[in-house]
């Protein structure tokens, strides 16, 4: 493949891979978790308020980096903020993410790249949680970073490339505490791929990174370490300690890896099985809904790892490059494979390996076909493949992005819950009171969000998760509750106030009531005209 | 300074002048009561939930429901017809077949906005009570549920409707007073009031789930005709 080929073809594929990842991302109604993390968001960003929970939420590099686009978009406040502002920027880092394949040149061929790059922009996973408001595809980027740095310090030993790679595993770090299982992954990878090098016999060059400098002074190498750690530790620490303001948050950061440790071995609400993200990449079917498959990726990365056994990685690859990956990428799988806690979003970390691997393999395919006839039969094999993979991506993002047919919506807000919140806009606007009316929630925890996101705007809504707490409900003119605590509702509020349901997720139900005039008026203002919904559910 | 001693000097005055409150009945300048409002707790990612619950959310088991005697099941087995002629998943046989399981294959899905299935029970019967199972392995909640019943197969004339939930009129049949319920197991019962008719109608506009419409079984309680 020609230079100029590979630099439009890759364009094209950032490019695709883009247009997946921010076309539409106002379209999903915000997550539990998204809301959580625009909530506390919003903290920082109307008063410059930031403290490290080593409880909940995770790293703050999130927050930090969405902070110059939410100022940008709506200045300081959160009332203007959408949810579009928020997401473009996982969006943006899962872009980014692709593009810094680019740094693995020299270690996978130009054919292997592109395949990788192509892929990654369609995988109907990588794009899905890139339009989540969650750290998933910043740890991927930064995590592609570091492998790319580190790769590029192989080649080069130049002290910046070392610092690039230290920045990106502290802003690593920045991002999930977990990251360090990661970082364990690179190490047993680069000790594995050191342990089991093959001879070289004959040959000398053929594994040999290409342009690494026959003399290693160790004075250089330290500093070069040195430069790693001072570039990993400044970002990490600026961050969790909110820039100096919170200087505990550091430690709280190491020590969080404990409890996260608690959290992960019980699985709790959210253990699966070994088996479960290969499950979910490689063959779902709920109810009547369509199948859903990535095989065609992991069927592509099982033939890339297969060309690590040998030496061929294309004319401008490298071998040893080549098994790295597969070290990381077996080792990761089966750490997180191993830890009962499972969330389909944690597939991204291990599935950037898979990917590289699958675009090695499909590299290889290419490769393999030197005659016009046996690349036409790999072009009948990857062109399918890519679409299909492709129309699920469309099919993820823009059609069934809140079915829970869809592997990869897990415990996401059904597009029903929107009906709630333009119902409770709707009686605010019809209300004299407008965003000032008093609005009680009154619901357990995980049956409260995303509400308190859509919600604030209003200057006056409480939430409670017992009744008895809340005191009269009459006193509000809005009044939403669980389904447990609707009966109690109902004998209190009667039939002075209508009520409604509406669907949060599968299987739960959140209660609405109105006061019977505010309703009226609602109605009459043509209330029922915001029925409108879109998106498939089942 | 000068200002400041005038300013100080009419303040002295005013208040030498302005004649005290009465006892108990102090007038002071009010302001709104800001109460701080709790805010929402953080909790980590909810459980992710796809299988059937097939026990009740809210609510208690029904009581009794006190039925003519000599009421008997009118529906099973009879003809039934749709507003949406090719089902989505399964056959209009379901919704008379006695078939009340939750699983998959136990129900019929209409498509997506207001849709209706009419039973025609062969021949106009006083009518004890309607009980309908939409789709209970889920808890959710049917929108703008109506039951209407008459001697028309249009359902134009002589039309009595026993169940209306449509709170916003978005059916465009007259807006109702009766409640939304969850659906359980339990089904839910609505009394025909001796009302008599050949056709029962029940109306639905999607879920709190999704848009579709669905029925695993209704069954229509009366007295036979003689």
């Amino acid at each position: 493949m020609t230079k100029r080929a590979f630099r439009g073809l890759f364009i094209c594929a950032v490019a695709g891979g883009l247009l997946l990842r921010v076309a539409g991302l106002g379209l999903r109604p915000m997550h539990h978790d998204e809301a959580n993390q625009a909530v506390k968001f919003i903290d920082l960003l109307e008063r410059g308020e930031y403290r490290y929970d080593p409880g909940n939420h995770h790293g703050p590099s999130l927050y930090y980096l969405t902070l110059p686009f939410a100022v940008a978009a709506s200045g300081h406040s959160g009332a203007a903020l959408s949810e579009t502002t928020l997401r473009l920027v996982p969006a943006l880092f899962g872009v980014g993410a692709i593009a810094l394949l680019l740094l693995l040149a020299g270690g996978l061929s130009r054919e292997s790249i592109l395949f990788a790059g192509l892929l990654a922009a369609i995988s109907p996973v990588m794009s899905y949680y890139s339009r989540f408001y969650i750290q998933e595809s910043l740890l991927v980027f930064f995590l592609a970073g570091l492998v790319g740095a580190g790769w590029r310090y192989v080649r080069t030993r130049s002290g910046w490339w070392a610092a690039g790679a230290g920045f990106a595993a502290g802003m690593m770090f920045a991002t999930k505490e977990t990251s360090l299982i990661l970082f364990a992954a690179v190490a047993a990878a680069l000790g594995l791929e050191r342990a089991l090098r093959p001879k070289e016999t004959g040959n000398p060059g053929a594994g040999a990174p290409p342009a690494v400098p026959a003399s290693r002074p160790r004075l250089r190498a330290a500093l070069h370490g040195a430069l790693f750690l001072v570039a990993a530790l400044v970002p990490a620490a600026l961050l969790y300690t909110s820039f100096l303001r919170n200087p505990g948050g550091l430690a709280d950061s190491v020590l969080a890896f404990g409890s996260y440790i608690g959290k992960a071995a019980g699985g709790g609400l959210h253990a699966h099985p070994w088996y479960y993200y290969v499950k979910l990449l490689a063959y779902s079917r709920f109810g009547h809904g369509p199948a859903w498959s990535e095989a065609f990726v992991l069927a592509l990365a099982l033939a890339g790892s297969v060309s690590a056994l040998g030496t061929d990685s294309g004319k401008d690859g490298n071998p040893r490059f080549v098994r790295f990956i597969v070290f990381f990428t077996i080792v990761s799988a089966a750490v997180y494979s191993a830890i009962p806690y499972k969330t389909p979003w944690n597939v991204l970390p291990f599935y950037l390996g898979v990917l590289i691997l699958a675009g090695i393999g499909a590299g290889l395919m290419w490769r393999a076909g030197r005659f016009l006839i046996v690349k036409a039969v790999v072009l009948s094999v990857l062109i399918p493949g890519m679409a299909n993979l492709a129309y699920q991506d469309y099919r993820a993002n823009f059609q069934d992005y809140a079915n829970p047919d869809n592997p990869y919506v897990y415990a996401q807000t059904g597009t029903d819950f929107m009906r709630l919140v333009r119902t409770v806009e709707g009686v605010a606007s019809a209300s004299r009171q407008g965003r000032s009316i008093l609005v009680k929630v009154v619901a357990p925890p995980d049956e409260t969000w995303p509400l308190p996101w859509y919600l604030r705007g209003f200057a006056r809504v409480g939430y409670w998760t017992e009744g008895a707490a809340a005191g009269k409900l009459e006193d509000a003119s809005i009044v939403v509750t669980s389904a447990a605590e609707s009966e109690a509702a109902v004998r209190e509020l009667g039939e002075r106030y209508q009520m409604s349901f509406y669907g949060l997720r599968p299987e739960v139900v959140l209660a609405l009531f109105v006061r019977q005039d505010l309703w009226q008026a609602f109605i009459d203002g043509g209330g029922a005209s915001g029925r409108g919904r879109t998106g498939r559910e089942r | 300074m000068r200002r400041t001693v005038f300013a100080f000097s009419v303040a002295i005055l005013a208040a030498a002048l302005v004649p005290p409150s009465p006892a108990g009945a102090r007038q002071e300048a009010k302001e709104v009561l800001k109460i701080q409002l709790p805010k929402p707790m953080f909790i980590g990612t909810p459980r992710n939930i796809r299988t059937p619950n097939l026990e009740p959310i809210t609510g208690r088991a029904r009581g009794p429901f006190m039925v003519p005697v000599g009421t008997v099941l009118l529906s099973g087995g009879k003809p039934v017809t749709a507003s949406d002629k090719e089902p989505v998943i399964g056959e209009l046989s379901f919704v008379t077949d006695g078939q009340k399981s939750g699983e998959d294959g136990y129900y019929v899905e209409l498509g997506p906005g207001t849709q209706w299935v009419q039973i025609d029970l062969g021949k106009s019967q006083a009518l004890s009570a309607i009980v309908v199972w939409h789709y209970h392995s889920q808890a959710r909640v049917y929108r703008d549920f109506i039951v209407q019943v008459s001697d028309d197969k249009d359902s134009i004339n002589g039309v009595t409707t026993l169940f209306n939930n449509d709170h916003d009129n978005s059916a465009g049949l007259g807006a109702g007073k009766d409640k939304e319920y969850i659906e359980t197991y339990d089904g839910k019962l609505v009394d025909g009031r001796g009302v008599s008719a050949r056709y029962v109608r029940l109306y639905s506009g999607g879920n709190t789930s999704n848009d579709m419409n669905h029925y695993v079984e209704v069954e229509v309680y009366g007295l036979p005709a003689k």
